[in-house]
């Protein structure tokens, strides 16, 4: 027991590292220590947390903090996303040092998230990880608008956040995340808390604002909402959802009209999109749907199904908005700024094509397990009807994916040849590798994620 | 269970021609790699296999392959006919440039359609299912500086995703169902789980068949996928993946017919018959002819399966990969020949004798005619139709028709071309065209002696019993007499028409029936219109919300920059629809709980 505090101990001391060396090295150092720093420091964390998960400690430290295989896969999960952002990011050299200050702050409130104990570290841990990221958006100049906007949303949704938990404390005079005595004024909190949460994780109706605040924002910030913070919002509904309203069935029918509501939203869409990052942005709405689908299952194979696909969907975002980041550089970020992609950079073709093929659902890929996994917990919870919706939705999908990949492959650009930088091609390179060997051989991630949905439903 | 074996050299073949840059090498590591590859599918034996590819609670989805003699049928015939078709490429593809990427994608699709003929689950189905789509999608593109190519291949890609994501559908109910997703575990307890939902399964089921295997109403990809090169269309669209459909129809017989859904399956490939073979009798271009004919012949599998003219089914699915593919290798000839794609500009066929006689022999089997295999196979399908009259006079008509559309459109060729540098061309075809044309023609011939053997081959094991299908392919002497004298009219009326020119007859009389295209064409917008005025609709629904809450907020928000400027940009729009969705949220939970 010592030596397992040894270890919780090393891994919050690290955070603390991680914070307060970005803030050194960007007062007095350059920006390839920062980004070298920001490369070192995640790995001693993940390594970190794999001998916490090898040792199989777990428990409740400091009052506040569980350490599960839940919480470890998770955190470990927005570290590793973390460090390809950081890769993509040091493309943009005038904003990266400030970028890698704000989201020191953010990787803690998100470890926070992970790791709750009780609704006010969620709360917490919410506010630290999406406030970071309203400076985040901030940082290019035209970010002006979609930062206020974001801010505006996020302190609403905040503010409804802080009134379910209220509620619930005045029912029982308890934050624990445990079930409480069927009222109505804990139903009442119920729905405040999917309103609130929805609006982190990109649920329609609460999400309206999204499209705006991803094409305001640098292409790296945009995959860091996307592919990260949304995901953070997940991880919170799901600790809710499942840990303190699990007996309520009727709720998770509203999380299923949730799921077909979002996915058809995001789908039917972006469809109408010409901007490429408007178009993705509607899509990660639509895979919000799709996961939202495992959540409203409510056993553990189906939270199981929606873990792999929040894994799934940050690599393949991320890696899509690392593409969009190249096009970037280049100034291209207007309408059609796909077409002809493939004349200008093949690999970065490859891998968009790749990710949207994934995302429609290309076997051998991680976007086909999830889909898979996902219907098949569906229908063994007798979801059919709601299975059936989402493959009715990849149908739309495939419409507009189709069209972006045709441009690329066919259509007549510039045509001269964009060159990639070293870590933005390692980022892709990763997230291509992610995509294709979990999808070939994804037992280790299902695996991880029964592990964790287990430890979640059992509790 | 060594089945997989076959891909090995395949994708050898693939990594190699990537690896050594030099186009010169490729076609060779091509044929290199089929030939090893069809000589290893010669070892394969029959079984099963299959490993556990991931669990999730206490489901475990396995990989399963399995070697039945139908999956070894396809087999042979993917391994067969891509070895044939990579000599024959070797002639055909004279872009040295594209030569890599050429083959590296056929190598890929035959590798897929291998894993296809072998799988023995429908996930295994699946994935080699929609790979055969991409790879597809591919090299009907494959000429992608030509619009029309792009075009057809876009057009082929989404009709063939949404089949894709009609299986994917129909896999999961039949996992709900049955609650594993191996064909043998399914088949075997099919008759204990007849449900509504078992029937919206394989009406699903049916709607990737048909998207898949080009039926009506999605027949027209098939048509634009002449756009890519004259190979492909003799591989891919003629004697191995189109026939996919036919095949996961033939696999899985016993689920079709004990949900009573053989009619749909009947009614849709009658009326792809007609349209398909009246279409043939009055298309121009070369390569379209036979893909109509491909089109029609699908359909006339799908009749016979619908009917339980199985034996009869899988003889003509064998039997028409031989003489399809060659005729398509005659229309390459032709076109490369004359530069033109137009049956009134590419005579002169008759220059080249052993290309000429090699393509009679694909006629006339194509027709019927005793003793080819074209005879066996459609005799079959022909007197099982016998107790459904209406339908065997039908298909006796379009058998009449076939026969003239055929010899029409060789009678084109046929002529003696008046152009001097055409008739070189003719007679200078490059060795690797022209023989495995001969090799094809004898195959044809030869495949006919299959007929013999077909029921003992296929009940090998019992898998006749398995399927639950007789095990005889039937034949009548009355009815072989009535075909062949149906098939002689046919083929005479089209030598008379079009070769010696001695019966008049305007084909523009059957244009307002045959002209069916457009309409369809037109039906494929109205189904895209749909889905877009619905997105346009919503939309400019958004926009409208917008607007009516930027004026609000300009009414109520006047206070500091940031704010007025996120106002001007819909910020209340979204508060609003935040609330909005609390309220609705509300509405709902009161209705479900309180009332």
């Amino acid at each position: 027991m010592i030596a397992a505090l040894g270890y919780i101990y090393s891994l919050f001391a690290l955070s603390a590292i991680m914070i307060i060396g970005n803030l050194a090295i960007r007062i007095a150092g350059g920006k390839r220590l920062q980004f070298a720093f920001n490369l070192i420091l995640p790995v001693l964390l993940l390594v970190n947390m794999g001998i916490i998960y090898a040792f199989g400690i777990s428990g409740l430290f400091f009052g506040a903090f569980t350490i599960n295989p839940f919480s470890l896969l998770f955190s470990g999960l927005f570290t590793l996303g973390l460090l390809t952002v950081t890769l993509i990011a040091f493309g943009y050299s005038d904003e990266y040092q400030d970028f890698a200050v704000i989201i020191a702050f953010a990787l803690i409130g998100m470890y926070a998230v992970s790791m709750s104990s009780s609704l006010i570290t969620i709360f917490l841990g919410l506010e630290l990880s999406s406030i970071p990221m309203v400076f985040a958006v901030l940082l290019s100049r035209r970010g002006i608008e979609a930062a206020a906007k974001l801010f505006i949303m996020s302190s609403i949704a905040i503010s409804v956040l802080s009134f379910a938990i209220v509620l619930l404390y005045g029912s029982s005079n308890s934050l624990a995340l445990t079930s409480y005595p069927h009222s109505a004024v804990v139903a009442f909190a119920a729905l405040l808390f999917i309103a609130a949460l929805g609006f982190e994780a990109s649920i329609f109706p609460f999400n309206v604002l999204i499209p705006d605040v991803y094409t305001g924002s640098s292409a790296y910030i945009t995959g860091m909402l996307g592919g990260i913070n949304k995901k953070v919002g997940f991880v919170a509904l799901m600790q809710v959802l499942i840990l303190v309203f699990i007996t309520d069935s009727k709720l998770f029918l509203i999380v299923a009209a949730l799921s077909v509501l979002t996915m058809f939203y995001g789908n039917i869409v972006a469809l109408m999109q010409r901007n490429t990052k408007r178009m993705l942005a509607y899509s990660s709405i639509s895979q919000a749907g799709y996961i939202l689908i495992g959540i409203a299952t409510a056993t553990a194979a189906g939270i199981a199904a929606s873990i792999f696909q929040i894994f799934s969907h940050m690599f393949i975002f991320i890696g899509m908005l690392g593409v969009v980041a190249l096009l970037e550089s280049r100034n291209r970020n207007g309408i059609d700024e796909l077409i002809g992609l493939n004349g200008e950079n093949r690999f970065a073709a490859f891998a968009m094509a790749l990710f949207m093929l994934s995302l429609i659902g290309l076997p051998l890929t991680t976007g086909f397990v999830g889909k898979f996994l996902i219907f098949l917990s569906a229908v063994n919870s007798g979801l059919l009807w709601l299975a059936i919706i989402g493959i009715l939705n990849s149908i739309i999908s495939v419409l507009y994916y189709a069209r972006a990949i045709m441009a690329m492959y066919t259509g007549k650009a510039g045509g001269n040849p964009i060159i990639m930088g070293k870590p933005l091609l390692a980022a892709l390179i990763l997230c291509v590798a992610v995509t294709i060997v979990f999808g070939i051989y994804p037992q280790p991630i299902i695996g991880l994620a029964n592990s964790a949905a287990g430890y979640l439903i059992s509790v | 269970m060594f089945a997989p074996i076959v891909l090995l050299p395949l994708v050898a073949a693939i990594l190699a021609i990537a690896i050594f840059k030099r186009p010169q090498a490729a076609k060779y590591l091509a044929i290199a790699g089929s030939m090893i590859g069809l000589v290893l599918t010669l070892a394969v034996g029959y079984g099963s296999a299959s490993i556990p590819w991931f669990s999730v609670g206490h489901y475990t989805i396995s990989l399963s392959i399995a070697v039945t003699p139908l999956n070894y049928l396809l087999l042979f015939i993917v391994m067969l006919m891509g070895l044939i078709v990579m000599i024959y490429s070797a002639g055909y593809m004279d872009t040295l440039s594209e030569h890599r990427r050429y083959y590296i994608e056929m190598l890929s699709f035959q590798a897929a359609m291998a894993t296809f003929a072998i799988s023995g689950s429908f996930i295994t189905l699946f994935i080699a299912w929609e790979f055969l789509s991409l790879t597809s999608y591919l090299l009907i593109g494959f000429w992608h500086s030509k619009e029309r190519a792009n075009r057809a291949a876009r057009k082929a890609l989404t009709i063939i995703f949404i089949g894709d994501l009609a299986l994917l559908a129909s896999m999961v109910i039949f996992w709900n169902i049955f609650g594993t997703l191996s064909f043998v575990r399914i088949i075997a307890s099919v008759s204990s789980h007849v449900s509504a939902d078992l029937t919206a399964g394989i009406l699903l089921l049916l709607l990737a068949i048909f998207t898949k295997s080009a039926q009506f109403p999605f027949h027209e990809w098939l048509i634009d996928a002449m756009e890519g090169p004259t190979p492909v269309s003799a591989y891919l669209h003629s004697s191995t993946m189109v026939k996919a459909g036919v095949f996961a129809a033939i696999l899985l017989y016993p689920l079709f017919s004990s949900a009573g859904l053989s009619d749909i399956m009947l009614v849709f490939g009658v009326v792809t018959a007609i349209i398909s073979t009246l279409a043939a009798s009055r298309e121009y271009h070369v390569k379209r002819v036979i893909a109509y004919s491909t089109i029609q012949e699908l359909s006339i599998m799908l009749v016979a399966v619908a009917s339980g003219a199985i034996i009869a089914a899988i003889y003509f699915f064998f039997a028409q990969s031989f003489y399809k593919a060659l005729l398509f290798f005659t229309s390459g000839v032709e076109m490369k020949s004359t530069d033109n794609e137009y049956l009134n500009e590419i005579s002169g066929l008759r220059e080249n004798k052993l290309v000429y006689l090699s393509t009679m022999f694909g006629v006339v089997s194509l027709a019927g005619f005793i003793p080819f295999s074209g005879f066996f196979a459609n005799e079959g399908i022909s007197i099982s139709l016998l107790p459904n009259l209406a339908v065997y006079a039908v298909m006796s008509g379009i058998s009449l028709l076939t026969s003239f559309y055929i010899f029409r459109w060789v009678s084109y060729g046929a002529k003696r071309s008046k152009n001097a540098y055409v008739s070189g061309n003719y007679r200078g075809q490059p060795k690797s065209m022209v023989y495995p044309m001969v090799l094809l023609a004898a195959l044809t011939l030869a495949s006919s002696a299959f007929v013999i053997y077909i029921g003992s081959f296929l009940n090998y094991g019992g898998y006749l019993a398995y399927l639950d299908i007789p095990g005889s392919l039937p034949s009548g002497i009355a009815d072989g007499i009535v075909f062949l004298v149906l098939i002689s009219i046919g083929a005479v009326l089209g030598y008379e028409v079009y070769y010696k020119n001695r019966i008049k007859m305007s084909a523009d009389r059957l244009d307002p029936i045959i002209y069916t295209n457009p309409i369809i064409n037109w039906a494929y917008l109205a189904v895209a219109a749909i889905t877009y005025a619905a997105a346009e609709g919503i939309s400019a629904f958004d926009a409208y919300l917008g607007d009516l809450f930027d004026r609000i907020g300009r009414v109520t928000v006047r206070s500091g920059y940031l704010v007025r400027r996120a106002s001007v940009g819909d910020i209340n729009t979204y508060a609003a629809m935040f609330i909005i969705g609390i309220l609705a949220l509300f509405a709902i939970f009161y209705y479900l709980v309180i009332l």
